[in-house]
């Protein structure tokens, strides 16, 4: 049975509706990235986790409690904030050990488990210190330790990472995944950073709308989306709408030749460039002109116009400005959706398996 | 050189306007309440202050104290509750009643409080015809009593203005962090809240005794004669004998009032800034 159990969950701010019809159930030491654009109901998901939020309708159960309509004080639940949330008049071992307080656990116990948590997060000696001299990543370190205090049911986790500048963000990203494995916490992390999402978590559930659109492993989400929206989410932000009599664009798959209007997605980093030719090949191949060209690192990004079509496309060569190439994307980097279903087609299902 | 002296130039006007309507009275106040009409020094008019008006200082001084300590009281429980009230519909209706008092001027608010607290007054009258007291249990209000209840009603929305504005300012997450460690309400005021705006409520209080120090309408539209506050006593020497001698004294015996609270609680924000550190 699920840890962490959330049905049908509805949930919003006065009348207006921000989550519909949440389902998710979330295993025992389970890490789940909550992953989707700013607006989509990410944080709502959250705080209508730890009852900040009301519920309108659906239940939620912890441990085959039902908690739905707890108060937050009683949910034994802590959140991690991106805002660190630490309270500045208090030191860090007061910070740490509040949770403790509140629970009346004896002073000598409380002390020790802060000393253990200051040695977990390699804080060590700083209990004394005012958490306003403290750096970002140690405060937000503090604030973990502080909800970890009270061994919660479940840690929920508001961009924890945001805040911290990019080099501090990796560290702590690091320390914060080896954490939960040593740990086994339970944990749902919120992002909006896909590359934060797939290292740290278990499962991914990509939200759109207040609605979960898709819940998988971080492969499953990358290599086979199952909507337009989480490849696009995803990083294959190339859309190109196929119809058969479009000559510029040639798709050649294995399966039978589809009649209907279909929306291809791919990666910029899956195209290949090349000279145009006749060769026909299994993929997708699309001819067109070279609007512009930027240096990335490893490679050059290429904006490619396709009649009335811009397309991205990676390559380890610069290609001149205004030069004719064809676009080339091989089957199992091509993702295909029928237009009118916003689905794969069941044909197309084998293409996406990379 | 030359920037100090367009800078001493820039502060002029200023420096001037303080000097002519603050310093200037202030200092004349002074020299007024320790001499005689020929300038020569006396404590005459405080021997004079202590002998008629001790029993009105001891009056201001419990009335000050009571008014403040109620308010303090009152606008942390008004200003909590806005904060960390779940029913928005009640903070919405709060947060509009507790403004109402700002827009009222003191000697309004005095007469409304005259009609309210009298003996046979709306108050009364209400419990009367609501058959909570006969006729003949009604008590008046009108007198240190009343004095204080229009204090705190005409002082509570400034103070609770400031305090609220104080609470609001506090990042929401650190009141939800201490919410889903288990604390209670009362205890995320206590514990987080309060530490944080103390310096705020120091300032509205030490702000709210000075402005009841210095309100004349209502001790004497409330109060009963006496004994009455010292704003009162002087009204009536420079009224009734043109002794400006003695209200220059009792006007002292004011400012020392002020400056013991105001010495209290810098004392205190120092003491909490030092515990900080």
């Amino acid at each position: 049975m699920a840890h962490l159990d959330i049905r049908q969950l509805q949930a919003g701010y006065g009348d207006k509706t921000i989550l519909h019809d949440i389902n998710l159930q979330v295993q025992k030491g389970e890490m789940i990235a909550l992953l989707g654009p700013s607006g989509c109901g990410k944080t709502t998901l959250l705080n209508a986790i730890c009852g900040f939020v009301p519920t309108q309708s659906g239940e939620v159960h912890i441990a085959g409690h039902e908690i739905t309509l707890l108060p937050a004080e009683r949910r034994n639940i802590t959140m991690v904030f991106q805002s660190y949330a630490l309270w500045p008049h208090m030191s860090v071992a007061q910070n740490i050990s509040y949770g403790l307080k509140v629970r009346k656990i004896p002073k000598a116990q409380a002390h020790k488990r802060v000393l253990d948590l200051l040695s977990i997060i390699n804080l060590e000696g700083f209990e004394n210190e005012k958490v306003t001299n403290l750096s970002g990543g140690q405060r937000q370190r503090v604030a973990l330790a502080r909800a970890l205090a009270v061994e919660p049911d479940v840690l929920v986790l508001d961009e924890p990472l945001s805040n911290l500048d990019a080099k501090v963000r990796l560290s702590v990203r690091h320390e914060l995944k080896a954490l939960q494995k040593k740990l086994g916490f339970t944990s749902l992390i919120v992002t909006h950073d896909q590359e934060e999402a797939l290292v740290m978590a278990d499962r991914v559930a990509v939200l759109n709308q207040g609605r979960i659109e898709q819940l998988g492993t971080p492969e499953d989400i990358y290599q086979q989306p199952q909507t337009p929206f989480v490849a696009d989410f995803m990083g294959a932000d190339n859309c190109i709408i196929y119809q058969a009599s479009t000559p510029s664009v040639q798709l050649n798959l294995a399966n039978a030749a589809a009649t209907q209007k279909l929306a291809l997605y791919f990666r910029s980093s899956a195209a290949e460039l090349r000279t145009v030719s006749d060769r026909t090949e299994a993929g997708l191949t699309i001819s067109g002109v070279i609007e512009q060209s930027a240096f990335l690192g490893q490679q050059y990004r290429h904006t490619l116009r396709s009649g009335d079509q811009i397309l991205q496309a990676d390559s380890r060569q610069c290609w001149p400005i205004a030069s004719s190439v064809s676009l080339h994307v091989p089957p199992h980097a091509l993702h295909v959706f029928d237009l009118a279903t916003h689905e794969t087609p069941p044909s197309f299902q084998s293409n996406s398996r990379g | 050189m030359r920037a100090s002296t367009s800078n001493l130039l820039l502060i002029g006007p200023a420096a001037l306007m303080v000097l002519a309507l603050f310093l200037y009275p202030l200092f004349f106040s002074l020299v007024s309440a320790f001499t005689q009409d020929d300038l020569s020094f006396t404590l005459a008019h405080f021997v004079k202050v202590f002998e008629l008006y001790s029993n009105d200082i001891k009056f201001t001084v419990i009335i000050v104290l009571s008014s403040v300590v109620l308010l303090a009281i009152l606008s942390i429980g008004i200003a909590a509750t806005l904060t960390l009230s779940p029913f928005p519909k009640l903070v919405a209706v709060l947060a509009l009643l507790y403004r109402l008092p700002l827009f009222i001027p003191f000697i309004v608010a005095a007469q409304m409080m005259r009609t309210f607290l009298a003996k046979n007054g709306l108050m009364n009258n209400t419990l009367v015809a609501m058959g909570v007291m006969t006729p003949l249990e009604t008590v008046s209000l009108l007198g240190w009593s009343g004095i204080i209840i229009t204090f705190v009603w005409k002082q509570l929305a400034f103070s609770t203005l400031l305090i609220s504005g104080a609470m609001a300012a506090l990042n929401r997450d650190q009141i939800q962090a201490a919410q889903n460690l288990g604390a209670s309400r009362l205890r995320i005021l206590v514990d987080v809240i309060l530490p944080q705006v103390m310096p705020t409520i120091g300032v509205a209080l030490v702000l709210s005794t000075v402005t009841i120090m210095s309100v004349l309408s209502v001790p004497l539209m409330i109060g009963t004669g006496s004994p009455t506050m010292i704003t009162a006593d002087i009204a009536f020497r420079v009224n009734s004998y043109g002794d400006y001698h003695v209200a220059n004294a009792l006007g002292m015996v004011s400012y020392l009032i002020c400056a013991g609270l105001a010495w209290f609680y810098l004392r205190q924000s120092l003491k909490d800034k030092g515990a900080l550190s």
